[in-house]
C-alpha cells in the first residue's frame, strides 16, 4: 500500500509543488530566487565544496536525464560493455566527487559562526536529504551493478509512466529497498525545490559566462582610471583567452586531421594478395610492351629493310599503324591499284598521330581538324602546313627477293617492307 | 667605374641595409586601409599554395615513379590504393590552378595598383620571373602522369617552338627544332623527355623559385605594402599583428576550401576518359587535346591568327611585362586599373568561352 503512496502519490504531489509553488514564488518574491550566497561570509572552503558538487552533480543528473528520456539510445549505447564500465565509472567518480563537495559544505555550514547565522532548518534538511541521496546513490552504484544497463528497462518506464499520466509501478514494486528510498527521497527533494534555496536552479546565470565582467566603479576619480585599465585588462585577458582557445582547437583538429591522412600514407597500402598479384601482372605486361619497343628501336637502328605486313592484308579504308625509322608513328594503306601507300601518322602541323580511319577519301588530324587527301596526302583543309609525308617501301615477293618488275598476279604473295635512310 | 657605382646605387635603394632589420620588417611596417586594400591578400594566398605544393609534391614524391614503364602506373597506384594518396594528389592538382589564378590576380591588382614604381622595379621584376615559372611548373608538372593528354598536350606545346623555325633564315631555321630535341632529349617524346621535365619539375624549378621567392619577400618587406591608390591613404593598421592574423585566417579558409574540393572532385573529372588513358604511342591521338585552362589565353589566339603575329605578340607581352615600371612610370592609377581590367576580361573570355570563340571563327568541322 506504501508503494502506490511513495510512487504515485508522492510523484504527482512533488511535481504539481514544484511546478505551483515555483510560479508562485517567481510571481510573489520575486528576489528570492537565489542561492542565498554566502561567498562574503566565507570564500575558501566554499570553493572547494560548492566547485565540486556542482560538476558533480550537474554531471551525474545529466546521466539520470538521457537514461529517462533517451532508455533505449542509452541501451543499445551500453549494451557495448567498454562504454558500460565507462559510464558507470564516470558516474561513481563524479558521485564521489559531489558527495566531497557536499560535505565540505556541510562541515562549513555546521562550523562557521558567520554561516550559522544565515543558516534556515529547511537549509539543513535539503543538506541532509541530499547527503542521504547521495549516499544512496554510491550504494545502488556499488551493490547492484550495472545500473546504467537494467535502469533502462525498469526505471526508465516507471519515470515515463509517470509523466504520461499512466503510473506503473510493476517494476518498482520488486526492487531493493535502498533504490525505493533512492527514488522516494528523490521526490521528496523535488517536492521541496521551491521551499528552499533549491529554487536557484531555475536561475541559471549562464549568461555569466559570456557577459562582461563587471566592475564597480567607485565614486572617486583616482580608483575611476584603475577600473578602467583593470576593465581593458580583463577584456583583453578574455579575448586572448578566447582567441587562444580557438587557434588551439584549430590547429589539434588541423594536426589530427593531417595525421589521420598523413600517417597511413607513409605506411603505405595494405594489399591483399590477390591486389598484388594483379598489381604484378599489370607491370609484367608493361615490361613485355617495354621490351617490344626496345626490340622495335634495335630493328630499326641494325636492320636495312623492316618488315610491316603482307600486302593481302592491308586494307584501302583502314590502315596499319606501325612504326617509321624515326620511331614515329606511320600507317600503311592500299591503294586502288592494289599497291601499297605509306605515310608518316605524324600530323605536319603540330605532331599529333592522325586517324588510321578513311573518311569521304580523307584523314583526320583530330588535334586541330586538318584533313588529308588519301591518295596523295596533300592538305584539304585545317592548319596543316604539308601534306603527310610519304614513306618509302619496297615489296618482296615469298622468296625474300626485292621484286624489281610487279607481277600484278602474284599480288598476294608480296610483302612490304620499309627502307633504311630513304624515309622523309 | 662610374657605371659601377651607378649599379651599386641603384641596389643600395632598392636593398636598403639599414631597414634589414625585424624592427623595420616585420614590427614597424603598415599595411594602408583603402577599396583595393583586398589585393593585397593575393600574393600571401599565393605563397600559401605555393606551400601546400612544397609539401604535397614532396609527399607524391614517395610513390611516383619517373619512368615510361611505372610512371602512369605509380600515379594510379597513388589514387587508388596508397591511403590518402587520392587526397593528396587530387590537392596537388587543385592547388596548382588555385596558384596560377591567384598568381594572375595578384600581378593584375599589383599593377593596377601602380606597385612596381621606384623602389619596387626588383619586386615587380621577380615577380614576373616567379609568374613564367609558376607556368613552368605546370607546364612540366603536366606531363608527369603520362596519360594521353599530357603527352599530347606537352606534344603540342613543343612543336610551337619548332613552327617559329619557319620564319628564321636559312640554316637558322633548324635552329627551334633543335631546341626542342635538346628539350626532348631525342627526337620524339620518350623517357629521356619525362626523365627532364621530372628533374625540372621536383629539383630545378623548385630551386629557382625559392631563390627569387627570397629576394621578391625580401623586397616586398623591405618597401612595405605600396600605398595603392591615387591619395594619400587615410588610415593603416600594423602589419604585425593585425595584418597577419586576418592573412592566416584568410589562409585557413582558402585550404578548407582546396581540401574539400580535393576530397569531393576529382580534378581528372573534367576530361573525358579516352583522354587520361595511358599514353600509347602507336594508337592515334583521341579527341580534345587542349592544354591546361591557364594557357587559353595564348592557344586559342595561336589557332587563330597567323603564327607570326603570335610570335610578335608573344615577345611583345614578355618584354612588355618586365619593363613594365619604365613603360608606365608616369600613368595614373585610374588608367592602370583600366588597363588591368581590359586585360582580365580579355583572360576570362578567352578561358571560358576560348573553345565557343575558336568553332565560331573557325565554322564546324566534321
Amino acid at each position: 500500500m506504501h508503494d502506490y503512496f511513495l510512487f504515485i502519490g508522492l510523484p504527482y504531489v512533488a511535481l504539481f509543488s514544484l511546478i505551483a509553488g515555483t510560479v508562485y514564488r517567481f510571481n510573489s518574491k520575486k528576489f528570492s530566487i537565489s542561492s542565498l550566497s554566502s561567498q562574503f561570509l566565507e570564500k575558501e572552503k566554499l570553493l572547494w565544496g560548492s566547485v565540486p558538487w556542482h560538476i558533480g552533480i550537474i554531471t551525474i543528473l545529466g546521466g539520470h536525464i538521457v537514461a529517462f528520456t533517451m532508455p533505449s539510445f542509452l541501451q543499445a549505447l551500453v549494451s557495448n560493455v567498454k562504454i558500460l564500465y565507462t559510464f558507470e565509472a564516470l558516474g561513481l567518480t563524479f558521485a564521489l566527487f559531489a558527495f566531497c563537495g557536499l560535505i565540505i559544505l556541510f562541515v562549513r555550514r555546521l562550523r562557521n559562526a558567520r554561516i550559522q547565522a544565515v543558516t534556515s532548518n529547511m537549509d539543513l534538511v535539503i543538506l541532509s536529504l541530499l547527503t542521504i541521496q547521495i549516499l544512496l546513490g554510491i550504494l545502488i552504484a556499488s551493490l547492484y551493478r550495472w545500473g546504467a544497463s537494467w535502469s533502462t528497462h525498469t526505471l526508465a518506464p516507471y519515470i515515463q509512466s509517470i509523466f504520461s499520466f499512466r503510473p506503473d509501478i510493476t517494476y518498482i514494486t520488486n526492487m531493493p529497498f535502498v533504490v525505493k528510498a533512492h527514488i522516494a527521497v528523490a521526490w521528496l527533494i523535488i517536492l521541496l525545490i521551491p521551499f528552499s534555496r533549491l529554487i536557484h536552479v531555475f536561475a541559471l546565470p549562464l549568461e555569466y559566462l559570456f557577459r562582461l565582467p563587471q566592475i564597480v566603479v567607485w565614486n572617486s576619480r583616482r580608483q575611476e582610471e584603475s577600473v578602467i585599465t583593470a576593465q581593458i585588462e580583463s577584456e583583453s585577458r578574455r579575448f586572448f583567452l578566447k582567441a587562444a582557445f580557438g587557434i588551439t582547437s584549430g590547429l589539434i583538429l588541423f594536426i589530427t586531421g593531417i595525421a589521420d591522412k598523413i600517417i597511413p600514407f607513409f605506411r603505405g597500402p595494405e594489399l591483399s594478395k590477390g591486389e598484388k598479384g594483379e598489381l604484378l601482372k599489370q607491370k609484367l605486361q608493361k615490361m613485355k610492351a617495354t621490351i617490344k619497343q626496345k626490340e622495335l628501336e634495335t630493328e630499326r637502328l641494325t636492320k636495312d629493310f623492316i618488315y610491316i605486313s603482307d600486302l593481302k592484308n592491308l586494307k584501302t579504308d583502314e590502315g596499319i599503324y606501325f612504326i617509321d625509322y624515326q620511331m614515329k608513328p606511320a600507317l600503311a594503306f592500299k591503294g586502288d591499284n592494289g599497291l601499297p601507300i605509306l605515310y608518316s601518322a605524324k600530323c605536319t602541323h603540330l605532331g599529333c598521330t592522325v586517324t588510321n580511319k578513311v573518311k569521304e577519301g580523307a584523314l583526320l588530324c583530330p588535334c586541330h581538324v586538318s584533313h588529308f587527301n588519301i591518295k596523295t596526302g596533300d592538305v584539304i583543309d585545317g592548319p596543316a602546313p604539308k601534306p603527310l609525308p610519304k614513306v618509302k617501301h619496297i615489296l618482296m615477293d615469298a622468296n625474300n627477293h626485292i621484286v624489281v618488275n610487279i607481277d600484278k598476279s602474284k599480288l598476294d604473295e608480296y610483302k612490304v617492307y620499309i627502307v633504311k635512310g630513304e624515309n622523309t | 667605374m662610374k657605371s659601377l657605382t651607378t649599379i651599386a646605387d641603384f641596389l643600395r635603394a632598392r636593398f636598403p641595409i639599414e631597414k634589414m632589420n625585424l624592427q623595420s620588417m616585420l614590427m614597424k611596417k603598415e599595411v594602408p586601409i583603402h577599396k583595393m586594400s583586398w589585393a593585397y591578400y593575393l600574393g600571401g594566398l599565393t605563397l600559401l599554395f605555393f606551400t601546400i605544393q612544397v609539401i604535397t609534391g614532396l609527399l607524391l614524391l614517395f610513390y611516383y615513379q619517373p619512368t615510361v614503364n611505372e610512371a602512369y602506373d605509380s600515379v594510379k597506384f597513388i589514387s587508388d590504393k596508397v591511403p590518402g594518396g587520392a587526397v593528396i594528389r587530387n590537392l596537388h592538382a587543385w592547388t596548382s590552378s588555385a596558384m596560377i589564378l591567384t598568381a594572375i590576380l595578384h600581378l593584375l591588382t599589383t599593377f593596377a595598383m601602380k606597385a612596381f614604381e621606384k623602389p619596387r622595379e626588383v619586386t615587380w621584376g621577380t615577380g614576373v620571373l616567379l609568374l613564367f615559372i609558376t607556368y613552368t611548373f605546370g607546364f612540366t608538372g603536366y606531363l608527369l602522369p603520362w596519360h594521353q593528354l599530357s603527352v599530347n598536350a606537352t606534344k603540342v606545346g613543343l612543336q610551337f617552338i619548332g613552327a617559329v623555325g619557319q620564319y628564321l633564315p636559312g640554316s637558322l631555321s633548324e635552329l627551334p627544332n633543335k631546341l626542342i630535341e635538346i628539350i626532348q632529349g631525342g627526337p620524339s617524346i620518350g623517357q629521356e623527355t619525362l626523365s627532364r621535365f621530372y628533374a625540372i619539375h621536383v629539383v630545378i624549378l623548385p630551386l629557382a623559385i625559392f631563390a627569387i621567392l627570397g629576394a621578391h619577400l625580401l623586397s616586398v618587406q623591405l618597401h612595405g605594402m605600396s600605398k595603392g591608390v591615387d591619395e594619400k591613404p587615410k588610415i593603416k593598421e600594423p602589419f604585425f599583428p593585425n595584418f597577419l592574423i586576418k592573412d592566416f585566417s584568410l589562409w585557413a579558409i582558402a585550404f578548407l576550401i582546396l581540401f574539400i574540393l580535393a576530397i569531393t572532385i576529382p580534378f581528372e573529372s573534367f576530361f573525358s576518359f579516352p583522354l587520361v588513358e595511358p599514353y600509347n604511342a602507336l594508337g592515334s591521338t583521341p579527341e580534345g587535346i587542349k592544354p591546361e585552362w591557364y594557357f587559353y589565353f595564348i592557344y586559342y589566339p595561336m589557332e587563330l591568327l597567323p603564327f607570326w603575329v603570335i610570335i610578335i605578340i608573344m615577345i611583345l607581352l614578355v618584354l612588355g611585362l618586365f619593363l613594365v615600371p619604365k613603360i608606365f612610370s608616369g600613368t595614373s592609377r585610374k588608367t592602370l586599373t583600366f588597363i588591368a581590367i581590359i586585360a582580365f576580361i580579355y583572360f576570362v573570355t578567352m578561358t571560358v568561352f576560348g573553345q565557343q570563340i575558336f568553332e565560331l571563327i573557325k565554322g564546324g568541322h566534321s
